[in-house]
C-alpha cells in the first residue's frame, strides 16, 4: 500500500497539565478538503499549528508524501496559511503582499509579476494590486490572505477559521470562492471551523474534534446519517436525547425504557453498553412528525404539546413525553397539521424505525 | 456629549480666554527670547528699538560656540541611535517575551522618568569620576541615554502591542526566515513608533542641561551648558541667538514627529 499524501500520526500536544490534543491520527489524501470541526478548545487549531510548524508535538509524526516534516523550520515547510485574524502586512500594498512570498523566494521580477495576476485574478480582486491594506474589507482582506498563501502552489493550504470575523452574509459568499479556489487549483486543504454548516458546504471529509481526540472523520453526510458517538450526533444535527436503561441489546440493537415505564424495543444501537446501564435515544427534530395516531412499536412515543413557534418557513413544535423531557419537533410549511395544533393537545411523535439511534453511555 | 462647548453659554469666553493666556504664558517666553536676538540692544533692552542680525554673525564667528553645537549634534545622534536599538531590544522583550517578572521589569525601565534628574547625576558624577567618564563623549551619551530610553522604550512598546504577531507568523510561513519576517514586516510596520522614539530620543539629549552641567568640562561641553556659562560671565545677546536656534530645532522635530504620528492614523 503506498503512504498518504498527509499523514498525522499521533498527535499528542500537552501544555503542562492541559492535553491539547491527544493521539490525533489522520490521513488525508492529495486535493482533499478535509475540515476540523469541534467546539472551542477541542485541539484543531494545536494540530494546526503544529503542522506549520509554529508547535512541536510532544509526541507523534507528521508525514507528507511519506515524509517527517517536524525537522524542517516552519518558513522552509511550504505550507500556506490564512489565518482568523487579519494579517496582510500593513505597510505594502495588496500587490507586493502577494508578491512577498515569491520575493523571498527571489523569483525573477517577470514570473513575480504573473504570478501575482493570476492569484489576484483567483480570488477575483483583479486590479486591486496599488490598494493598502488598510483600505479594503474585512472578506477583500482575507481572500488577499488567501491569494497570498496560494501564489507559491504549496503541498497543503491550512486555514484556521479563516470567516469567523465577517458576518453571515459575506461569509457565505466566500464559502462559495474557497469551494471554486479548492476545485479550480486542487489544492490539499486542511480547515478549521467550529461552525457544521461551514463544515457540511465546504467539505469532502470532516473530522470531529472533542476535548483533543477524533471522534469520527467521515463526509458530511456519512456523519449525519451514522454518528458513532453521542457527541457526532450533538454536533452535528441539533438532534434530541431522551435519556432511560437498557433493557435488552443484541446484534446492534437494544430495547429502552424511560422513567414512566415507557419501552421501546429493537432500535439500531452505537457503543457497547450493557442491560441496565444508562443509554440515550437520539431523535433528529426532521426526522419526526406529530400524528394523531401512535406509530409502528418501538417508533413512536404520546406526547403533549408544549408550545408551537411559527418560523416561516417552518413551525417548531415543543413536545413534553409522559415522563416530563422535551423534544423539539419541526413541521415543514404545508404540512396538514400546520396551524392545528394547539398547546396542550395530546398526540404522537412518530418516525421511521432506522431513524432513531441508542447511544450506551460510558 | 455632557459638556457641550456651544452650550456653554458665557462660559464659552470665559474658557477661550483662558485657554488664550496659557498658550501666550507658554508662547511668551519664547516670543521673548527670539526677539531679543534679534534686537540690536546689547543689553537686552525689551522691546528691541532696531532689528538686527549682527548676534548671529557673531555667533557663526566664535568657534566655541560651533563646537558646542557640534558637540551637542553628535551626542544627540549617537545617543538617538542607541536609545532606539536598545528600546526596541528592550521592547521586544517586554511585549513578545513570556518569562516572570516582566511587569516588574517594565516598571524598572521606567524609573528614570520620575526620579529627580539631579538625583541621577549626582549619582553619574560620583561613579564616573572613578571610570573617568566625566568630561568625555561617552559619559554624556551615557548619561543622556539614561533619560531617553524610557520613553523610547514607552513608544516602541506602544507601537509593537498593537501589531498583531500573527502577521509575523504568516510571514514565515510565507517563506521568510524569523529574522527576515521581523526586518521586512515588524520593522517596518512599527516604523512609525521607531521614528518617534528617534525624534523624541535627539531632543531629550539636545534639550537637555542638568546632566550635561555635571559631565561637562571646559573643553567638551553641549550647547545647552554653553548656553548657561555664557549667561553667568556676561549677558550678551548672542545667547538669545543661540537659544532661538535651539528652539528652532526643537520645533522643527517636533513638527516632523507630529506628522508621523497625523500619517499614522490616516
Ligand atoms: N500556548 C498554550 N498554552 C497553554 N495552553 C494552550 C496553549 N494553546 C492552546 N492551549 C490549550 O489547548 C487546548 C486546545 O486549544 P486549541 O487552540 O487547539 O483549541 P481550538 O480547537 O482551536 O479552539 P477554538 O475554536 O477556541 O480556536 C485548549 O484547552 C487551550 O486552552
Ligand atoms: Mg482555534
Amino acid at each position: 500500500m503506498s503512504s498518504p499524501y498527509l499523514h498525522i500520526n499521533g498527535i499528542r500536544k500537552t501544555f503542562g497539565e492541559v492535553v491539547a490534543t491527544d493521539h490525533v491520527e489522520l490521513e488525508i489524501a492529495e486535493g482533499e478538503f478535509m475540515t476540523f470541526l469541534g467546539p472551542s478548545g477541542s485541539g484543531k487549531s494545536t494540530t494546526l499549528y503544529i503542522l506549520a510548524g509554529f508547535q512541536d508535538p510532544t509526541a507523534g509524526d507528521i508525514r507528507l508524501r511519506g515524509r517527517s516534516i517536524l525537522q524542517t523550520p516552519s518558513h522552509k515547510r511550504n505550507i500556506g496559511m490564512v489565518f482568523q485574524r487579519y494579517t496582510l502586512f500593513p505597510h505594502l500594498s495588496v500587490g507586493e503582499n502577494v508578491a512577498f512570498p515569491l520575493r523571498v523566494r527571489r523569483a525573477p521580477q517577470a514570473e513575480i509579476a504573473a504570478k501575482v495576476r493570476r492569484a489576484l485574478s483567483l480570488v477575483r480582486l483583479d486590479g486591486f494590486e496599488d490598494r493598502m491594506p488598510a483600505h479594503m474589507s474585512g472578506g477583500q482582506q482575507q481572500r488577499v490572505a488567501l491569494a497570498r498563501a496560494l501564489v507559491y502552489d504549496p503541498p497543503v493550504l491550512l486555514m484556521d477559521e479563516p470567516l469567523s470575523a465577517l458576518d453571515k452574509k459575506l461569509r457565505e459568499e466566500i464559502q462559495h470562492e474557497i469551494r471554486r479556489i479548492h476545485q479550480q487549483t486542487g489544492v490539499t486543504i486542511l480547515y478549521v471551523t467550529h461552525d457544521q454548516e461551514e463544515a457540511l458546504r465546504l467539505s469532502d471529509r470532516i473530522a470531529v474534534f472533542n476535548t483533543g481526540k477524533i471522534e469520527q472523520v467521515g463526509t458530511g453526510p456519512e456523519l449525519y446519517a451514522s454518528p458513532a458517538t453521542h457527541f457526532v450526533a450533538d454536533f452535528i444535527g441539533n438532534s434530541a436525547f431522551l435519556a432511560g436503561d437498557l433493557v435488552a441489546i443484541g446484534a446492534g440493537r437494544a430495547s429502552l425504557r424511560f422513567a414512566d415505564g415507557t419501552v421501546l424495543a429493537d432500535i439500531p444501537m452505537h457503543g457497547t453498553g450493557l442491560a441496565g446501564g444508562k443509554a440515550e435515544l437520539m431523535l433528529r427534530p426532521e426526522r419526526i412528525e406529530l400524528t394523531a395516531q401512535p406509530g409502528l412499536s418501538g417508533a413512536s412515543l404520546p406526547v403533549t404539546v408544549e408550545d408551537v413557534t411559527f418560523l416561516g418557513n417552518s413551525s417548531t413544535v415543543s413536545a413534553r413525553t409522559g415522563w416530563g423531557e422535551v423534544l423539539s419537533v419541526r413541521m415543514n410549511f404545508g404540512h396538514p397539521m400546520m396551524g392545528q395544533v394547539r398547546q396542550g393537545d395530546a398526540l404522537h411523535v412518530r418516525w421511521q424505525p432506522q431513524h432513531a439511534h441508542v447511544f450506551a453511555k460510558a | 456629549m455632557l459638556l457641550d462647548f456651544d452650550k456653554l453659554g458665557a462660559w464659552k469666553w470665559i474658557l477661550s480666554a483662558v485657554c488664550a493666556l496659557m498658550a501666550l504664558f507658554l508662547l511668551l517666553p519664547i516670543l521673548f527670547i527670539v526677539a531679543l536676538s534679534f534686537g540690536d540692544s546689547r543689553w537686552l533692552i525689551f522691546p528691541p528699538q532696531n532689528w538686527t542680525l549682527k548676534w548671529y554673525g557673531e555667533l557663526f564667528a566664535d568657534p566655541r560656540w560651533l563646537a558646542a553645537a557640534w558637540t551637542s549634534a553628535r551626542i544627540a545622534l549617537i545617543v538617538m541611535v542607541l536609545s532606539v536599538v536598545l528600546g526596541l531590544l528592550a521592547s521586544l522583550a517586554l511585549t513578545r517575551g513570556t518569562f516572570r517578572g516582566r511587569a516588574v521589569l517594565r516598571a524598572f525601565f521606567l524609573t528614570p522618568m520620575v526620579l529627580p534628574v539631579v538625583i541621577i547625576a549626582v549619582a553619574l558624577y560620583a561613579a564616573f569620576l572613578r571610570l573617568g567618564l566625566n568630561g568625555t563623549l561617552a559619559g554624556f551619551v551615557i548619561a543622556h541615554l539614561i533619560v531617553a530610553l524610557p520613553f523610547s522604550i514607552i513608544t516602541i512598546s506602544g507601537a509593537l502591542e498593537t501589531f498583531d504577531p500573527s502577521i509575523e507568523d504568516a510571514a514565515i510561513l510565507c517563506g521568510a526566515s524569523p529574522w527576515e519576517a521581523r526586518f521586512r514586516v515588524t520593522l517596518p510596520a512599527i516604523s512609525h513608533g521607531l521614528f518617534s522614539a528617534a525624534i523624541f530620543s535627539f531632543l531629550i539629549s539636545w534639550d537637555e542641561v542638568v546632566l550635561a552641567i555635571f559631565m561637562a568640562s571646559p573643553t567638551l561641553q553641549t550647547l545647552p551648558v554653553k548656553v548657561w556659562t555664557t549667561l553667568r560671565q556676561d549677558l550678551t545677546p548672542v545667547i538669545a541667538a543661540a537659544s532661538t536656534l535651539l528652539v528652532a530645532l526643537t520645533i522643527l522635530l517636533m513638527i516632523v514627529a507630529a506628522l508621523i504620528r497625523k500619517g499614522k492614523s490616516r
